[in-house]
Order: structure tokens, then sequence, then C-alpha cells
């Protein structure tokens, strides 16, 4: 991770530069995490890759205002919510996010029945609170750099992040229990 | 230490420093309601674990691709900016208006200047040659004049 951050460092004073390559890796590096976390938000992969898409190429744009080289990941994310929020907006009048119908889920994974159950209870998250898990429990973020991403302050973000793990407790506990007795039986 | 003292969300989220962690641990040993709670947290992080990043279907397009390329009015009006290219105009533009806002050149004058001119290296010109005739005269005079004293001589 270390490395990961220098190299990362390297490649964005690099592309400030104007090395268009050095801003290509960069978008090969980074590409899988800000794709999914925009896929898990906006439930849609299409929107997701287009999203994906003008999240990398508005970066490249205001690349030269990023002062600090350390701040790129929380900076990537930022620009990544405001491009999930403005869709949401705009798709809210249309589409009941919290009717199953509409879920677009990814590629079957194992144990089948367990990421159903985790997907499920995702989505039944609020947008708010599903962004909160996504940030601390999929991207690492810690509580000061969401806060950064979501632009609000960290008792907001702790208390996002907390009412969605309570509500997943909550959703998950019929998936989870019987799993846990038969580990105790065996 | 009261159970509401601890976080236990923050604990298993990574967030507590490590005085903090040991502090809870302590609780947490001789506490079954914070044990339970922790272990319905981690329970839930587990779970959640089992999703994992999504392949995007198609990889992003990179800055050298078509689609980051900048549109026409856009390359021209970044061509217009560079500052090379803004300050060569302005020389153009310069030259352009001084040509055509110059005052209108007065052919009388022009002529009156020109014959001022030759009537002046005329002037000059003869006054030179009436000083070269006159230096002459002078030299022939003197050898004249020589040659008599020189010719009387030779005759005593």
């Amino acid at each position: 991770m270390i490395f990961r951050e220098v190299e990362d460092r390297d490649l964005i004073a690099k592309a400030k530069r104007g090395e268009v390559e050095a801003y290509n890796l960069l978008v090969s590096r980074w590409e899988r995490r800000v794709y999914s976390y925009l896929f898990r938000l906006v439930r849609h992969r299409e929107d997701a890759m287009d999203l994906s898409q003008d999240v990398f190429l508005k970066a490249y744009q205001n690349l030269p205002k990023l002062d600090d080289p350390a701040r790129f990941a929380a900076w990537l994310f930022r620009i990544a919510h405001n491009e999930a929020f403005s869709l949401l907006r705009r798709r809210r009048p249309e589409t009941d996010l919290s009717e199953p119908g509409h879920v677009d889920r990814g590629p079957a994974m194992l144990p089948i029945e367990l990421s159903l159950a985790v997907e499920g209870a995702l989505h039944r998250l609020s947008e708010d609170q599903r962004e909160a898990v996504l940030l601390k429990v999929y991207q690492g973020f810690k509580f000061e750099e969401m806060a950064d991403v979501l632009g609000c302050p960290v008792s907001t973000v702790k208390s996002r992040l907390y009412t969605a793990l309570d509500l997943l407790k909550a959703t998950l506990a019929p998936a989870l229990l019987p799993q846990e007795m038969r580990r105790g039986e065996s | 230490m009261s159970c509401s003292n601890f976080d236990w969300n923050a604990y298993a989220l990574g967030e507590m420093d490590a005085g903090a962690r040991r502090e809870a641990e302590t609780h947490a040993s001789a506490c079954a309601a914070c044990r339970e709670e922790l272990a319905a947290t981690r329970l839930t992080l587990d779970a959640l674990s089992v999703l994992h990043e999504v392949e995007p279907p198609r990889r992003i397009a990179f800055v050298s691709d078509k689609v980051f390329e900048p549109r026409w009015w856009t390359r021209v009006a970044e061509t217009f900016l560079k500052p090379s290219f803004a300050g060569a105009l302005v020389i153009a533009l310069a030259i352009l208006v001084h040509a055509f806002a110059r005052p209108a050149v007065d052919q009388k004058q022009v002529e009156a200047i020109v014959a001022r001119a030759v009537a002046d290296t005329q002037d000059r010109y003869e006054s030179q040659l009436k000083a070269v005739i006159a230096d002459y005269e002078d030299i022939q005079k003197q050898n004249r004049l020589m040659y008599i004293q020189n010719t009387g001589l030779i005759r005593q």
C-alpha cells in the first residue's frame, strides 16, 4: 500500500507535467475501485461505466488543482461521489430505488446465498448510508477522509455508518445466524 | 468504566488508537454484553467482505483515446490563447492598422523637399569645383614664376 502510494504520487507529478501515459497508468490502477463504488451506489452497469468515464475525465482536467498528491484517493472519490449523487438526484423522480426489481446484480459469487443477502441488505439502505459503508468497508477510507469525500463533518459520517451497520446487522442476522449455529455444531 | 464508553464499531473498523484499543479489550474480557456486541459487528463486517470489487464491463478510455480529445472549438480557443500566437496576432494587427491609418502623403511637399535637396547638392558641388579650380590656378601661377626665375638665373 505504501509503495503504491509512492508510485501514485510519482504518477500524479508526471501527469501534472503533461505526461499522458502516467495518467493512463493511474486510470488503470483506480478504475476497478472507482467503478465498484459507483456500481454499488447507482446499481446500474452502464450508468456506473459512464460515471467512471466522467470521473476520470474530470480528475484529469482538475489534476493541476490537486495540491497534495497524498490525498489523491479521497479527492478522486469526492469527484465520484459528486457525479453519482448528481445522477441519483436526476433519476430519483422516475425510479423507486428501493424496488428489488431494479437491482442489477454483479457477477455471481460464492457462497451465493450470502452474497445475495449482503447485496439485498446493502440495497435496502439509504443512498447516504450505503455510500458510508462502501467508502469504509470496501474502500478502506478513514473517517476524516470520508468526511472529505462526502463534504460533511466526521460526526455525520459516523452517524450514517453506525446506523447502516445496525440496519445491516438486523437484516443479515437471519442469513448469518444459521451459519454460526452450523459452525457451532461442527 | 461503563459499557457506553466503548465504541465497538470504531474498534471493529480499526478507528481506535492503540491505547483506546487496549482499554476496550480489557473491558471486553470482563463484559459478556460488550463481547457479544463486538462479535455481532465483526460478523456483519465479515459478511460484507464476501462482496468483491466489480470488474468494469470495458476499460475506461485513456486520455490518449479519442474520447479525451478536445473538440475543435476548444482546440481553436486554446490556439488563440497561446502567448506566442497572441503576440504574433497583436503585431500583425498593429502593422495592418498602421498601414491603413497613417496620414496621406502630400506630393507637392515631397517635390519641394526633393528640389531643395537637389539644389543644395548642386550648390555644394559647384563651390567645391570652384575651390579646386582656384587651387589649380594658384599652382600654375607659382609654376610659371618659378620657371621665369630659373630661366633668368641660367641666362646670367
